[in-house]
C-alpha cells in the first residue's frame, strides 16, 4: 500500500470519530510488523494536506470592520455557518461574507460593486 | 457621454445585491490546464465553473482582470472534482475560489452568427464585435430519436463529379471523409461550402465549419477564400486552433453541432464540417490522461467512441412536425499511411452512414479529387439522389472497375485486343472527366450533362489525354448554348425524353464542331 492510502484511511476513521491516539498507537504498531516504517514520513505529509484541505474550507467569518463582528457572527449562523470569530477583512468595503465548505454568502459592498461593474460592463 | 451616464444611472437603480448563499469550491491543485477543486460537492458533469479571483483581492485589483475564466467539470470523484480549464490556466491558482454557474456548459447561437468566426464558446474571434441576440444552447445533448427523424431523401450536393455521382450524400446523412495528410480532404469539404452557392436561397444549407487543431494561418487562408467566394454569407467558421487549450479542441465540434443545431431546429439545413476528428480524439486523450482516467488502446480513454458516436448522432434529418430541417455531418479523420485498420478511423468508419477514402497514390498520379471509388460508400445517400444523376451515374462505378481490374493487367501485357483497348481507352476518359481542381465546383445540372456525355461516348472521338481540356470546353459551350437544357435539368431535376434530345444535339453538334 502507498502512504496516500494509509493517510486516506486514517482521515476517514478520523472523521467517523476514531480515537486518534489509539489509532496512531496501532497504525505503528501494523507498520512496524509489516516492515513499512519507511512509509511513515510519507504518511505524514499526506495527513498534512488533508488538513491543510480541511482548513481551507473551514468556516470562516470575515467583516469589514470589527464593530460588526457580533451582527455578521450571528447572520451567518442563521445562514448555518457557525464560527468562532470573524475575521477583520478591509477590501470587503462594507457587509460581510462567510465561507464554510462548499459555501459561500458574500454580503459585502465588494461584491455588490463587482457585480454591479460586471453588468455595466458587459 | 450622456447616454452612458443614463444607462449607468439605470443599471444603479435597477440593482439589487444578490448577496445569497452559493455553492463554492477552492482550488487544491492545478496544472497542464486541469484543475483540481475541493467543496464542490455537488456538482454535476459538465457543469460551468467560474474561477472567480476577486475573493482574496481589493476592489481595484478584482476589477481591472476583466476577462473570467470558466471551467468545465469533467470528473466528479471521492473528495473532489476535476475541471479543464477553458481560458487561461495561468490565471488560476491554488486556493482561488470556484463559484458553481449551475448550468451545464452552453454558448451563445444566433442566427447573427452567419459569417463570423467563433471560438468553441461561441466567442467572436475576428475582431467584428460581438454577436447580437444571442441564447443560450447546451453544447451537449441527447441526439434525435427515430421518431422524431424522418428518411434522408434530399440531397446535398457538394459540386464534386467523383461524389456526387459515385458517392451521393443525403441532407441529414454523416458521410466520412478519410485520408492521408496532404490528399485533399479539407479540399472536399470546402468545396462542399462554396458548392451551397449554387443552391436556391431558402433551401441553402447553413455551413459551419470547424477547424480542431489546425494551424491558425491554414483556418485564416480558409476563411479568405470562402470570403472571397461569397460563401461566408451562409457560413460560420468554429476555431480551435492547435494553440489552444486541449479542452478547446475536445469542445469544438460539440460547439459547432450546437450552432447547427440552432439552424436545424429552425426547419432549415445545416451542413457541419469536423476538420478533424482525429486531432479531437487526441486532444480528448490527453485531458483524459491529465484527468487521470485510464487509458485503453492507443491510450484513448474508453469512451473514446461514445464521444465520437454522440457528436455524430446529432447530424439527422427531422420529421415534418418538427421542422423537417436537417444537419449533415462531414467528419474528416486523417489516417497514417493509408492505414483505416487504426483505432480511431474504424471507430468513425463504423458510425457514419458511409466514407469518401483518399488515396495518396492516386494523388500523386495527378487524379484529383484522389478518390478510390472502389472502398468509397454512401449507405444512404442513393435515395436522396436526383433522377438526373441517378441516370447518368448507373454505369459509372461498374464502368471504372472493371477499368481498374484491366489497368493493372495493362501493365504487364502489350498485346491487348482492339476490344480490351477500347475499354481501356473508355476508362481513362471516364477518369479524366472525373478530374475536377479545387475550389472549381459544378452546379449538379452541369455535372449530370458532363457525365451524360461521357457514358454516352461523346468523348470517345476525343483522345484519353484531351478529354479533360475537352470538359471543360463542353462546360464553357453548354453555359453559352445550353442554358434551356440546364434549366430544364435543374428544375425538373431529371433528365427527361425531350431534354434528352436537346441535350444530344448539342452534343453532337460540341463533337461536330470540336473535330473541326
Amino acid at each position: 500500500m502507498k502512504a496516500a492510502t494509509y493517510a486516506k484511511a486514517i482521515d476517514r476513521l478520523v472523521e467517523a470519530g476514531t480515537d486518534q491516539a489509539k489509532l496512531a498507537e496501532n497504525l505503528l504498531k501494523n507498520l512496524s510488523a509489516t516492515g513499512r516504517m519507511k512509509l511513515l514520513p510519507g504518511i505524514l505529509g499526506e495527513l498534512k494536506a488533508y488538513e491543510a484541505r480541511r482548513q481551507a474550507v473551514a468556516p470562516r467569518v470575515e467583516v469589514a470592520h470589527e464593530k460588526d463582528a457580533s451582527a455578521a457572527l450571528a447572520a451567518a449562523k442563521a445562514e448555518g455557518i457557525t464560527a468562532e470569530k470573524a475575521h477583520v477583512n478591509h477590501s470587503l468595503i462594507r457587509g460581510w461574507r462567510a465561507r464554510s465548505r462548499g459555501t459561500l454568502v458574500d454580503r459585502s459592498s465588494k461584491r455588490a460593486l463587482i457585480d454591479l461593474y460586471r453588468r455595466i460592463a458587459n | 457621454m450622456e447616454s452612458i451616464i443614463k444607462r449607468i444611472e439605470k443599471e444603479i437603480a435597477g440593482f439589487t445585491p444578490t448577496g445569497g448563499s452559493e455553492e463554492t469550491g477552492i482550488v487544491r491543485a492545478t496544472g497542464d490546464g486541469i484543475a483540481e477543486i475541493d467543496g464542490l460537492d455537488n456538482a454535476v458533469m459538465t457543469e460551468m465553473v467560474l474561477f472567480d479571483a476577486t475573493l482574496d483581492r481589493t476592489l481595484e485589483e478584482a476589477l481591472k482582470d476583466a476577462n473570467p475564466v470558466y471551467g468545465l467539470i469533467l470528473n466528479l470523484e471521492e473528495d473532489g472534482v476535476r475541471a479543464a480549464i477553458l481560458g487561461d490556466a495561468t490565471k488560476v491558482y491554488e486556493g482561488m475560489l470556484v463559484r458553481r454557474l449551475g448550468r451545464l456548459l452552453s454558448i451563445p447561437v444566433s442566427d447573427d452568427m452567419i459569417g463570423r468566426v467563433v471560438n468553441p464558446l461561441g466567442e467572436p474571434v475576428d475582431g467584428k464585435g460581438p454577436i447580437p441576440n444571442t441564447k443560450f444552447r447546451p453544447i451537449e445533448r441527447e441526439a434525435y430519436g427515430v421518431i422524431d427523424r424522418a428518411p434522408v431523401n434530399v440531397p446535398l450536393h457538394t459540386g464534386i463529379k467523383a461524389i456526387d455521382a459515385m458517392v451521393p450524400i443525403g441532407r441529414g446523412q454523416r458521410e466520412l471523409i478519410i485520408g492521408d495528410r496532404g490528399v485533399g480532404k479539407t479540399t472536399i469539404a470546402i468545396d462542399a461550402i462554396l458548392n451551397q452557392k449554387n443552391e436556391p436561397k431558402d433551401s441553402r444549407p447553413i455551413c459551419i465549419y470547424v477547424a480542431i487543431g489546425q494551424k491558425e494561418s491554414k483556418t485564416a487562408k480558409i476563411v479568405a477564400q470562402l470570403a472571397e467566394a461569397g460563401a461566408l454569407e451562409y457560413t460560420i467558421v468554429v476555431t480551435a486552433p492547435a494553440s489552444s487549450p486541449a479542452a478547446y479542441q475536445f469542445l469544438a465540434p460539440f460547439a459547432g453541432a450546437a450552432i447547427g443545431e440552432h439552424f436545424m431546429e429552425q426547419g432549415k439545413d445545416g451542413l457541419v464540417i469536423y476538420d478533424d476528428l482525429s486531432k479531437q480524439a487526441v486532444a480528448y486523450r490527453q485531458l483524459s490522461l491529465l484527468l487521470r482516467r485510464p487509458p485503453g488502446r492507443e491510450a484513448y480513454p474508453g469512451d473514446i467512441f461514445y464521444l465520437h458516436s454522440r457528436l455524430l448522432e446529432r447530424a439527422a434529418k427531422l420529421n415534418k412536425e418538427l421542422g423537417g430541417g436537417s444537419l449533415t455531418a462531414l467528419p474528416i479523420i486523417e489516417t497514417q499511411e493509408g492505414d483505416v485498420s487504426a483505432y480511431i478511423p474504424t471507430n468513425v468508419i463504423s458510425i457514419t452512414d458511409g466514407q469518401i477514402f483518399l488515396l495518396t497514390d492516386l494523388f500523386n498520379k495527378g487524379m484529383r479529387p484522389a478518390i478510390d471509388v472502389g472502398i468509397s460508400v454512401s449507405r444512404v445517400g442513393s435515395s436522396a439522389q436526383t433522377k438526373a444523376m441517378k441516370k447518368v451515374s448507373g454505369k459509372i462505378k461498374l464502368e471504372l472497375a472493371q477499368f481498374r481490374e484491366l489497368e493493372a493487367f495493362m501493365q504487364f501485357s502489350s498485346d491487348l485486343d482492339e476490344g480490351t483497348k477500347k475499354q481501356i481507352d473508355s476508362g481513362r476518359r471516364m477518369t479524366e472527366v472525373l478530374k475536377q481542381g479545387n475550389g472549381a465546383p459544378l452546379a449538379f445540372e452541369m455535372q449530370a450533362a458532363v457525365i451524360f456525355a461521357a457514358i454516352n461516348g461523346y468523348f470517345d472521338t476525343f483522345s484519353p489525354e484531351t478529354t479533360s481540356a475537352m470538359e471543360k470546353k463542353l462546360q464553357d459551350y453548354l453555359v453559352r448554348e445550353g442554358g434551356d437544357v440546364l434549366a430544364a435539368i435543374r428544375s425538373k431535376k431529371e433528365i427527361g425524353e425531350d431534354t434528352e434530345k436537346l441535350l444530344r444535339s448539342l452534343l453532337e453538334k460540341f463533337v461536330e464542331r470540336s473535330g473541326k
